[in-house]
């Protein structure tokens, strides 16, 4: 007990020290947006003077911690519920889009040289496409010499914002896939092998002749893996690349979307890529101290104006100006001090 | 054994039985060796594991090792950070979270040891310290985030170093009991002999007969947390920037590694093996401290 009082008076203690300079702002949360946080945190320390404290702790527990009021705000890669959201007294905006690329590890074949379709990746994953000279992978790829291999399928093992996402492209282009399986942070795998985390993934298909594995793309393009060309909606074959991931985030339905949480899976367009999804922040209305939210949303303005260029060079796709647009000014109606000004 | 069976049977067929007990010799020999080299395999198989992360951390941790290192705090990727937030965070926990935590160790060792023998409080309270040893660091650290963080609503510092003082409890507790009840009864008799209080015994002669291994106790428990990340990640959550701050969140380098070793990034993941392998040194310092310790002190 004793030792419980002499660290509640310290942490009282230092707590009061602290409310001097407010200077700084701690998030927690998904794994994804990490890199790009952090980066802008390393710009905006040097530009406006806010030290940004940013750690991947996963999704669920970035929500979990700002429902808590432990941080500054929240971070995460599938958008929070809407009761969640409304019972927590929390406002949730996207900060940056990222996509999920395919990688395959097969003999003498390029990047983004194998085509397929969203259909043929549920087909795999369910266990009916089993090899690689399938006569359905076979059509789509005339002219490719495809060996007499078994097809290895790989997912992530643990909870994952990116097993989401692809589940989620899964269920738009499969009923089946739909029915069955569902999309989730964590889904029950018909087929494959699971492994941990992107470069768990990244690893096993590269170990694993035949393999296939779904990883966000900053993975696949730091560490040259071997990716797909898939089919989107508009019947295109298209690359994974940063022009296929801006035109499906300017395809999606910004301004019906509540919350922000808009669905950027299998957009139209010609060139749009059909895995691509926005991460978010969660920040609380009624905030218990302003000044350190209003150096959140400083921030995150900031990175709006000067950090697209910096997304783009971690693989990351910025969001459009208009959404910042209406981003700022939720920021300015919905989230008030006590006396009912706006914070920022 | 085979000699009693020989003896016992000298008077009727003494060579029948010689041969049995040639027989049994040979049979025994063979047992003798079979679980021989299943010992010396099962040896083998863990030295090759040590050995070879080991040598992984070696070769993937060494490329990495620079003065950045020790000279620049955690930053993104491609901007050629350091860990020097981390290294010095995880020195500040783990030292507080020792001083915190060895006191009160040892304490309830001696009073385990010297005034609870037998009695009904002091079995359950050694009970209870047993399931604290082994006990998953994790639920110490929601312990901890439900006792200081939620409450103040803030990760911090102090907050790591408590969950850390949580751990290194239960350690000392064992080593320090183990220890003291070690010392001869006679030891203790001559001190009360002369004429000196229970109390002036324990501090004057008991511990003094214990220290090194008291000391090598305490030593273990600091390389038992100073490679903990569970208890850390929901207390002191990491910090990207330089804070020696104890009410503010604090870097460490097990939670740094553990952020870091799955990125897409080769910096980052080449800092996560630095850093694996400054652990992994500074484990074992220690654990080397540790038996130096032990052996002066023979």
């Amino acid at each position: 007990m004793t030792m419980k009082f002499a660290t509640t008076a310290i942490v009282l203690a230092m707590a009061a020290t602290v409310g001097a300079q407010a200077q700084e702002i701690t998030g927690a949360g998904a794994t994804f947006p990490a890199p790009i946080y952090t980066k802008w945190g390393e710009a905006a320390k040097a530009a406006i003077g806010i030290e940004l404290n940013y750690q991947a702790i996963g999704s669920g527990g970035g929500q979990n911690q700002i429902l808590q009021r432990t941080v500054d705000f929240g971070a995460s890669d599938a958008p929070m519920a809407q009761d969640k959201l409304e019972s927590g007294k929390l406002l949730q905006f996207p900060t940056v889009m990222g996509a999920v690329a395919i990688i395959v590890n097969l003999p003498d074949i390029e990047s983004n040289q194998l085509k397929m379709s969203g259909e043929m990746l549920a087909e795999i994953y369910a266990g009916k496409i089993t090899k690689w000279n399938d006569p359905k992978i076979a059509d789509m790829n005339k002219g490719v010499k495809l060996p007499n291999m078994a097809i290895a399928p790989v997912y992530r093992a643990d909870g994952s914002g990116t097993t989401f996402v692809f589940a989620s492209y899964l269920s738009a282009v499969s009923t089946e896939w739909k029915d069955k399986v569902g999309a989730a942070t964590s889904v029950k795998w018909p087929a494959g092998a699971g492994a941990k985390g992107n470069d768990g993934v990244s690893a096993t298909v590269h170990n694993t002749r035949g393999g296939i594995g779904y990883v966000e793309y900053a993975f696949a393009s730091q560490n040259k893996l071997t990716t797909l060309q898939l089919r989107n909606k508009a019947g295109h074959f298209v690359k994974p690349e940063m022009a296929s991931f801006q035109a499906a985030a300017a395809a999606g339905d910004w301004a019906n979307a509540k919350n922000f949480a808009v669905d950027l899976i299998d957009r139209a367009g010609d060139r749009s890529w059909p895995i691509v999804s926005a991460t978010f922040i969660e920040l609380p209305m009624d905030p218990k101290d302003p000044a350190r939210s209003a150096n959140v949303m400083k921030f995150f303005d900031w990175a709006y104006k000067n950090g697209s260029a910096m997304a783009s060079s971690l693989e990351y796709v910025p969001l459009p100006e208009s959404v910042q647009a209406t981003v700022r000014a939720a920021w300015h109606s919905k989230i008030v001090s006590p006396d009912g000004k706006p914070v920022y | 054994m085979s000699a009693t069976i020989a003896v016992s049977g000298t008077v009727p067929g003494a060579a029948k039985n010689i041969a049995a007990s040639v027989q049994l010799g040979r049979s025994r020999h063979r047992t003798n060796t079979v679980v021989k080299s299943l010992c010396v395999l099962a040896t083998a198989l863990g030295l090759i594991f040590l050995a070879s992360i080991l040598f992984t951390l070696i070769v993937r941790g060494f490329g990495g090792l620079s003065t950045t290192v020790f000279t620049k705090s955690t930053l993104p990727p491609g901007s050629h950070g350091g860990l020097l937030n981390a290294i010095i965070g995880s020195l500040i926990q783990t030292c507080i979270g020792t001083l915190l935590g060895t006191p009160i160790g040892l304490m309830v060792g001696t009073y385990l040891s010297e005034y609870a023998s037998g009695s009904k409080l002091g079995d359950s309270v050694r009970f209870v310290s047993d399931v604290l040893l082994s006990a998953p660091s994790i639920l110490i650290g929601l312990f901890v985030y439900a006792l200081m963080v939620a409450p103040f609503g803030g990760f911090s510092g102090i907050a790591g170093c408590v969950a850390l003082a949580v751990i290194v409890i239960p350690i000392v507790v064992r080593t320090t009991e183990d220890m003291l009840r070690l010392i001869p009864v006679a030891l203790r008799e001559a001190a009360v002999a002369l004429g000196a209080p229970k109390w002036k015994m324990i501090v004057m002669v008991c511990y003094p007969a214990a220290k090194q291994g008291i000391v090598t106790g305490i030593l273990l428990a600091v390389a038992r947390v100073a490679g903990e990340t569970a208890p850390l990640l929901f207390t002191s959550l990491g910090n990207l920037n330089w804070s020696v701050s104890l009410a503010k969140p604090m870097a460490s380098l097990p939670v740094t590694i553990y952020q870091y070793a799955g990125s897409a990034f080769e910096d980052w993941v080449q800092l996560a093996w630095v850093g694996a392998l400054l652990i992994t040194f500074g484990v074992l310092a220690i654990n080397i401290a540790a038996r130096l310790v032990l052996r002066v002190g023979k």
